[in-house]
């Protein structure tokens, strides 16, 4: 009878929770990433408009200030749901930008180079690959659309007054929310599109071209057929539709807000219904 | 200068601030010429570096007296099986030896005629309506092999040309390379498998860190290397008096008795002086049944050079 | 030698070829190509059905001229009803407004034969009228026009040609396999000329292909008669001018996108400047102008696009007019341009090294 000496022990230190071991990835993924001086000096200059509005709630409040510049509170533009809505298309195109400079890059290489199946070789579902994946956009996007818009807010609350900030909380909701909604779509979008293609350059070339050429092609689509369904493929118009609604502005925009929310909802399962047949752990070469 | 040498002259490789190869002198003649090292000791830099792929930071390279610059007449006579493993897309086994052949301005009877005969060589006959992205690791590298052999190349350059061949591919393969050599051709190869090179060079080059810290035949390489203590092992009957007769000498700097009694393991500085001092033993009475050099292999003056260099190291 | 170079560049357009025609990462080129086509398709067939439908309803329920024109704003809708009788389509839309009040908001159509009109009643006053005039070729033209200009060369080709030219040198350096190349005995210009050709007869393929097909998918909603004078006079004239100033779009795009994927290793930073300097275009200042390829591939247009409307005005006050530039010029100029970058170009890829780490 073979006799075997049982030296093998389990590992049992402590482990990340399932729940956040995603994060794993992001760690690592924002440390290359800011290895780039590009979107380094990118992410400083996504801070300029923040800046200026911030500038520009501070001078509307300062009466001495004003009238040493013989400038009327009652002549600089309110700061209302339209000042917020104006920075939301601002930092909104910045974050797409932003979008087509690290989206590509997170799900593609990972692809091509075979590395789902050591991914998913580990304690590490799909699911948790793609949440990973997609929290770097989400923070690295939060860092420049809703949370200098929430300190825009507070600037403008702490200097207005607790009856401004208890009537405009809407505001608050509406910043996050809107933004929140662009900057999913926009993280869904990069992912999907950087797993379909699997090449980081036809990726970004793609990002740029649905945002881009679908809204050239939509042009295209209301100027031959005289309609105004074109809208429904201007992913830029159906979330400005929405940022008009939420923000309480009127909108001279071609498509219903119903219609802009169905739009974003087909988009984004589109986009899930893509990775989900993507991201595996295997490949078969026919 | 002769044209029927590869030669290097303090050739050097920067990427950015890190090393690749540094100040190497070589002259290869033909016949099979082994790099050897460790992974990344500057064997594929010198392999890129000799076939253009990639240029010196300084020094001056010559393959058969032409510069690697000039690609379009070297790859008339270079062959280079790189390890990248990767191919272009969608092609099968045949289409990609066959399409790369035509690139080389043969008709495209002779393309398949070559193409065919390289495919068989390499044995893959069975498999060259394949996809190549469908072959396995060992397939990979024979179409790759086939790849540079195919237009019959004067230099056959291989980095790690055995790594993932079953033993019977690989013995066919080794005796490629000595056919090629023999006929006066330059057969260059990579590897970390020790004996197998040990086996099938001519010449070797040792690298570490980005330095040659040796070449030529292994036995010179050996025997220049004056410092290095050697193993010798001696079977005999009277094991501990030929131990502390071989002590009395200052170059031998260990004796170790082994285990069964049966003979003692010398460790000298001076093998030729060792051996002359056994010649005198024997005369005297000590039954000397055998001598064995322990450790005349590449692998040993190679751990000997790289251990060496990493006790050098702080 | 020039036998060589040319069979080693027919050998390389055939390598490539099935990398820019049928790869399947390159499906969304056609996409990009062929939306157009498939928009003018269903347009025409939609179009030509509108109008025997009108031409049916209008014998069924004739309407005056004068009838039509006796209707203003601010009548009923009984009014309404009762000059031209019932619509021969109707929508009703309930509102309630802030204060609780429920409005409501219909719409009537009615048609002549030829034109549709629309009527627009908020709470049974009529508000708003809208004529849609049926499709005339002159129209469709400038339509066509529009389309092209602004879609087809500025977003279509040019992505098509991100696409294709970018994948060129530099998908191959990420799929590591472009050292292959680089193994034989063929020169590095031979290698760039025989890829930038490769591109470019995928590229002219696809895109000429796609512009021949929309400017027949406009015509077929015409009548035979009106198709077969418009072609006896200016028609195949603009049709070549719109095959050729597609195929002289990818022969400059082209020949910049190699050189991007040639010498960037992330070639989406200059893919988007330049993208933004061709859509700035029109606000810059007339020198700074003809540094952009979309001026010279405008003026090669045969139908000058009108402005869009939809335009805020204070940016329409932006927009710098400039002459277009003569044929001849625009061709040499288009021409030129190429030649410098595939000369750049073939510089780049003479230096060029195998280092794929570093991708």
């Amino acid at each position: 009878m073979a006799v075997y000496k049982q030296t093998y022990k389990d590992y049992s230190g402590t482990r990340t929770t399932p729940w956040f071991r995603f994060f794993i990835l992001s760690r690592y993924s924002y440390a290359r990433l800011f290895k780039s001086k590009f979107l380094v000096l990118f992410l400083a200059v996504c801070m300029f408009y923040p800046l200026g509005c911030a500038v520009f709630i501070y001078l509307s409040h300062n009466i001495p200030l004003l009238t040493a510049l013989r400038l009327r509170s009652g002549a600089m533009p309110p700061i209302d749901g339209e000042f917020f809505n104006v920075y939301c298309v601002v930092q909104g195109a910045l974050a797409f930008l932003l979008t087509t400079l690290v989206g590509p890059s997170l799900v593609a290489p990972d692809l091509a180079n075979g590395a789902m199946s050591l991914y998913l070789s580990r304690p590490f579902s799909r699911t948790q690959y793609v949440a990973g994946k997609m929290t770097i956009l989400l923070l690295l996007l939060s860092v420049i659309t809703w949370i200098p818009g929430i300190v825009l807010y507070l600037i403008q609350a702490g200097c207005a007054g607790w009856d401004w900030a208890r009537v405009h909380a809407w505001l608050a909701g509406s910043i996050v929310l809107g933004l929140w909604i662009w900057i999913v779509v926009l993280s869904l979008i990069a992912l999907a599109l950087s797993a379909w293609v699997k090449w980081k350059i036809a990726a970004g070339a793609l990002i740029l071209g649905v945002f881009f050429a679908g809204a050239g092609f939509g042009v295209a689509i209301n100027n031959v057929t005289r309609t105004h369904y074109g809208a429904f493929i201007d992913l830029m118009q159906v979330v400005r539709t929405i940022w008009s609604d939420l923000f309480r502005n009127g909108s001279s925009a071609d498509l219903s807000v119903t219609e802009a929310w169905t739009v974003l909802g087909v988009t984004c399962g589109l986009c899930l219904w893509l990775l989900a047949r993507r991201i595996r752990a295997f490949e078969v070469v026919k | 200068m002769k044209n029927d040498l590869i030669t290097l002259d303090n050739v050097s490789r920067f990427y950015g601030e890190v090393l690749g190869v540094n100040r190497v002198t070589l002259s290869m003649p033909p016949g099979i010429t082994s790099l050897v090292g460790p992974n990344g000791a500057g064997k594929t830099t010198i392999m890129n570096l000799v076939t253009g792929l990639i240029r010196p930071t300084r020094g001056r390279i010559r393959v058969l007296g032409l510069s690697p610059t000039q690609s379009h007449k070297l790859f008339g006579l270079v062959g280079y099986a790189t390890q990248f493993d990767a191919f272009p897309k969608g092609l099968s086994g045949f289409q990609f030896i066959y399409s790369f052949l035509r690139l080389f301005g043969y008709s495209n009877a002779e393309c398949k005629r070559l193409a065919n005969k390289v495919i068989e060589q390499v044995g893959l006959s069975d498999a060259a309506g394949r996809k190549v992205a469908g072959y396995s690791k060992g397939m990979r590298q024979r179409i790759r092999l086939a790849q540079a052999l195919a237009h019959d190349p004067r230099v056959l350059i291989l980095d790690e040309p055995l790594n993932g061949l079953d033993p019977l591919v690989r013995a066919e393969t080794i005796n490629l390379f000595r056919r090629y050599a023999t006929e006066g051709r330059h057969v260059l190869v990579s590897s970390h498998v020790l004996h197998e090179v040990d086996m099938i060079s001519d010449q070797v080059v040792l690298m570490s860190g980005g330095y040659v810290v040796a070449e030529g035949q292994i036995q010179s390489v050996r025997s220049e290397i004056q410092e290095r203590p050697v193993k010798i092992l001696i079977h005999c009957k009277q094991p501990s008096l030929l131990a502390s007769k071989a002590f009395e000498q200052d170059h031998v700097v260990e004796a170790q008795l082994l285990t069964e009694g049966s003979g003692v393991l010398i460790t000298t500085r001076d093998a030729d002086r060792f051996y002359r001092l056994l010649n005198h033993l024997a005369l005297s009475g000590i039954d000397i049944e055998g001598v064995t050099p322990a450790d005349d292999n590449v692998n040993s003056v190679y751990d000997y050079l790289i251990g060496g260099e990493e006790k050098m190291s702080p | 030698m020039m036998k060589l170079w040319y069979g080693q560049i027919v050998s390389v357009v055939r390598l490539e070829m099935k990398k820019t025609f049928f790869s399947k990462r390159g499906l969304w080129v056609y996409l990009l190509a062929f939306a157009p086509v498939v928009l003018y398709m269903v347009h025409s067939v939609y179009a030509t059905r509108q109008r025997q439908h009108l031409a049916q309803l209008a014998t069924e329920h004739p309407i005056s001229q004068a009838a039509f024109n006796g209707i203003k704003t601010g009548l009923s809708r009984d009014q309404v009803v009762a000059k031209l009788g019932e619509p021969y389509w109707q929508r009703t839309r309930y509102h309630h407004g802030g204060n609780g009040k429920k409005r409501s908001f219909v719409f009537y159509r009615y048609t002549d034969g030829k034109n549709d009109v629309s009527y627009h009643f908020e709470d049974n006053k009529l508000t708003w009228i809208h004529r849609r005039d049926p499709d005339t070729l002159p129209k469709s033209q400038l339509i066509f026009a529009t389309s092209f200009q602004f879609y087809f060369l500025r977003l279509a080709i040019f992505f098509g040609c991100v696409g294709i030219f970018v994948n060129l040198f530099r998908g191959e350096m990420l799929d590591k396999s472009l050292h292959f190349y680089m193994l034989t005995p063929m020169r590095r210009e031979v290698l760039l000329a025989g890829k930038y050709f490769a591109g470019l007869l995928a590229t002219v393929v696809i895109f000429t292909s796609s512009t021949a097909l929309q400017w027949w998918a406009m015509l077929w909603q015409f009548e035979r008669g009106v198709i077969v004078d418009f072609l006896a006079g200016p028609g195949w004239i603009q049709f070549g001018a719109y095959l050729s100033v597609t195929a002289l779009a990818c022969v400059g795009y082209g020949s910049i996108f190699l050189a991007v994927g040639l010498l960037f290793s992330n070639p989406i930073i200059p893919t988007a400047v330049v993208l933004l300097w061709e859509s700035a275009n029109p606000f810059l200042p007339p020198l700074l102008k003809k540094t952009s390829m979309i001026y010279y591939l405008q003026s090669l247009c045969p139908v000058t696009a009108p402005p869009d409307k939809n335009m805020p005005p204070l940016i329409n006050l932006l927009i710098s007019p400039t002459e277009p530039a003569t044929t001849l010029t625009a061709v040499t100029c288009i021409v030129l341009l190429t030649l410098l970058v595939l000369v750049l170009a073939s510089r780049l890829a003479r230096k060029l090294e195998i280092n794929y780490g570093t991708d």
